[in-house]
């Protein structure tokens, strides 16, 4: 005595309780009454807090006025973002001519213009492209931020970064359209490609030659006017100290980590001694020795410019930070790694350069990344030594007479830019890790293979 | 070997300290801002009414002036300057080490930094001492009134140990407040956390003049400790010394004699006083002693002004003045009863 149905009884709906907006409220909200409490409180104190905020930064807040007094006559209780917008300038570029704030512009811009070509990609030769950003870029942007005369190294170094970044230009432009590299193009372009190789080489050391020249007398027909370095500041001088730290870091770091793992004992000790001091000091520490001290040791009249003195400081005390990441890499690539290296011939170098660094360098991702964020946080400190950095600016604003203790505003302001920065970083470290397919993705073989 | 290699560096060392100090008494500090073109003057991280920045960027501020001052004695141009802005800690380093030529940044006058630091300080610019702020409702008049108050301090300056001496030898029996930071002080005084606030009587005006309601607030008559602010140079450059001693009380004689920027001009033309004649160097030779052209003194005037106009204009009820009377204050001239005073300039 069964029954038995021919159809399938059609799936019914899932209970309410599931699909509901109030079954979802019931059973993560109120499932209990003391979670409902919990829940309550929780909410009750979300709203105080948002409702506090956005009174005091939206609606009672005060957006245009010529001083803080005026801010006042119009709320009392609102902030006052007057100030900080007309700060603005101030914040961004520091003490900087205001008329000569395109340098700074344009140095920004041409930093992205060269460094777009790494994400595209259909271009090659990324290394050449990376190395040139880190070696040439700096002068170009160091000469259109400074100013001044151009010494005979300048205008060479100036003339070769610009070559330079025509060179990449152009080849990503060609490499997208036509898929080919610009050596190949310009052999093409002049016919020569069934030449022999040898010819094809003088004809490219020629046209390189040939546009170097050029470059040459036009940069030369040029000159910006001279900066003090004591006038930058702001989200300018952040980035520069920052940028220098993050560039130099890595390869500081590289150089240190592989030195501490070296058989020779000199360049080990010489490596740990120089970690071990750096890290066991406070950065502030090293940044009033470079600033203070060592002009000390230094013959009268030799002073070196405050600012490198930092840069050099940042950079030496992150190298060390960074070795002690790319120590822990290498630590993690099994020993059979360099034992298969050393089995098919390759060098000591070829086998960090090839096998090794590789791995370890994707597997350290996320640590390099959180360096770089803390670096980055981390060159407020300079403002203790007295640039004006943008927490430096941010300060000065509540001292400045018309708006006289505005405090808490540009530091308001100052965290959300911090943290869009610093959230952009860690969320292209992320994108990076998916890309290098590390992290979990890496358990799954098979999707290695497939990407 | 390494014995040997100590005893040489050693050795480069000690040249290195020869060639400095020959080099250093070889070229006079004029003669290395002459050639250089431009003035190195040391200022803090802004400071109400002292040294601040505003939205462009530029310096203002009764010590700034004090730079521009100098700036205008040698070069005829007050913009021949670079303002350093260098950390409290490290401000007495970057003086000693030839980075600034010259220190106008609120430093207090001192004997130990007088006598330890290898300084030599300057006429005060501005006389200043611990004072209270209290809410005019609260009917106080005096400071010997606080009996039993509570008074938010910051920490760890001069001015909490300051007070607690004074409340002892006056038994005022006070309960300290402290703070880590001023603005966090005063934010706390204005809710009500505290019955007063005490600090340097010029930081605290420039704070009521930030307060919403500054009609509200007043700071009482009592001056519980002595802050002469002074520029300092170098020790060792008597010449510069002079130079900039001089540029100073520029500024306070002209005050005396009533010549201001706006009056220089026709006083230099006019004037049959041989003071004023002097001064501008119509008549005389004040030039020479500290190598300047004729019209240093002028240039000052002209392009900075007298210290009462920079008073007024900074510390006073200017535009960019952060409101502290100076009528009655030790900061009037000596001709009304203040402590400015400037030696005959003869």
């Amino acid at each position: 005595m069964a029954i038995v149905k021919a159809e399938k009884t059609p799936a019914r709906a899932a209970p309410l309780s599931e699909r509901s907006l109030i079954g979802w409220l019931h059973k993560n909200i109120f499932s209990s009454s003391f979670n409902t409490i919990l829940s309550i409180v929780t909410l009750y104190v979300i709203y105080i807090t948002v409702n506090e905020v956005w009174h005091w930064g939206f609606a009672d807040a005060v957006w245009f006025a010529d001083s803080r007094r005026q801010c006042f006559e119009i709320s009392t209780d609102g902030a006052c973002w007057a100030g900080v917008i007309g700060w603005m300038d101030s914040i961004f570029y520091g003490r900087y001519p205001r008329d000569e704030l395109w340098r700074i512009n344009l140095g920004g811009l041409l930093v992205v213009l060269w460094m777009v070509p790494l994400w595209l990609p259909r271009v090659k030769a990324k290394v050449f492209i990376g190395l040139s950003t880190v070696f040439l870029y700096p002068f170009l942007a160091g000469y259109l931020f400074s100013g001044g005369g151009k010494g005979v190294f300048m205008q060479v170094m100036v003339t070769l970064a610009i070559v330079c970044l025509m060179g990449n230009t152009l080849h990503s432009v060609i490499s997208l359209i036509k898929g080919i590299s610009l050596p190949e193009f310009l052999i093409r372009a002049f016919g020569k490609s069934t030449a022999p190789e040898k010819t094809q080489h003088y004809l490219l050391l020629g046209i390189l030659f040939c546009s170097f020249v050029a470059v040459y007398y036009w940069q030369s027909s040029w000159q910006v006017e001279a900066v003090s370095w004591t006038k930058w500041g702001g989200l300018f001088l952040t980035l520069v100290v920052s940028g220098i730290g993050i560039a130099s870091a890595l390869p500081g770091g590289i150089i240190l980590a592989l030195g501490r793992r070296s058989n020779l004992p000199f360049i080990r000790v010489v490596s740990i001694g120089f970690i071990e001091l750096f890290r066991s000091v406070p950065l502030i520490t090293v940044l009033f020795m470079a600033t203070t001290m060592f002009p000390l040791f230094m013959p009268e009249g030799f002073v070196l410019n405050k600012l490198v003195q930092v840069i050099i400081a940042v950079c030496l005390f992150n190298a060390c930070y960074m070795a002690e990441t790319v120590r822990a890499g290498l630590q993690a690539i099994p020993k059979g790694q360099f034992e298969g290296a050393h089995s098919i011939g390759l060098g000591y170098w070829q086998t960090m350069g090839a096998v090794i660094m590789p791995q370890a360098l994707k597997h350290m991702i996320p640590n390099i990344v959180g360096s770089f964020i803390g670096l980055f946080k981390d060159t407020t400190l300079v403002s203790i030594i007295g640039l004006f950095d943008i927490l430096g600016v941010l300060r000065a604003v509540g001292k400045d007479v018309t708006w006289l203790g505005l405090h808490i505003e540009p530091l308001v302001f100052g965290a959300l830019l911090f943290f869009l920065i610093c959230f952009a970083m860690s969320k292209y470290s992320r994108h990076l890790e998916v890309k290098f397919s590390t992290g979990l993705k890496n358990m799954t073989p098979n999707k290695r293979n497939k990407s | 070997m390494k014995i040997r290699k100590l005893h040489l560096s050693a050795a480069v060392i000690s040249v290195a300290v020869l060639a400095s100090a020959t080099s250093a008494s070889a070229q006079s500090t004029l003669d290395i801002v002459k050639e250089r073109g431009h003035l190195r003057c040391q200022v803090g991280t802004p400071s109400a009414g002292f040294y601040n920045l505003n939205a462009k960027g530029e310096w203002y501020g009764l010590d700034v002036a004090t730079c521009q001052a100098v700036a205008a004695a040698i070069f005829g141009d007050k913009n021949k300057l670079e303002i350093q802005s260098v950390s409290s800690q490290a401000r007495f380093t970057a003086l000693a080490n030839g980075e600034s030529d010259l220190l106008s940044r609120t430093a207090t006058w001192t004997m130990s930094r007088d006598t330890e630091l290898g300084l030599d300080f300057l006429p005060p610019n501005f006389y200043d001492g611990q004072g209270f702020t209290v809410r005019k409702d609260s009917g106080l008049t005096s400071a010997l009134q606080l009996k039993g108050a509570k008074i938010c301090v910051t920490t760890g300056t001069t001015n909490e140990l300051n007070m607690t001496d004074y409340s002892r030898v006056n038994n005022l029996n006070i309960s300290n407040v402290t703070f880590e930071d001023w603005n966090v002080r005063d934010d706390t005084y204005l809710k009500g956390g505290c019955d007063a606030v005490t600090g340097d009587k010029s930081s605290m005006a420039g704070n009521i003049a930030s307060f919403p309601n500054p009609g509200e607030h007043m700071i009482l008559p009592e001056t519980i400790s002595k802050e002469p602010l002074a520029a300092a140079v170098r020790h060792g450059d008597n010449k510069w010394t002079d130079l900039v001693r001089w540029s100073i009380f520029a500024m306070v004689n002209a005050e005396e004699l009533g010549i201001t920027s706006a009056n220089v001009d026709e006083m230099k033309a006019n004037s049959k006083n041989v003071s004023v004649r002097r001064l501008l160097g119509v008549e005389g030779n004040l030039h020479n002693g500290l190598g300047l052209t004729k019209d240093w003194a002028y240039n000052i005037i002209k392009q900075v002004g007298n210290y009462g106009e920079n008073y007024e204009a900074y510390m006073g009820d200017g535009e960019l003045g952060i409101g502290i009377p100076r009528k009655g204050t030790t900061n009037e001239l000596w001709t009304n009863g203040g402590l400015m005073y400037s030696p005959p300039m003869r």
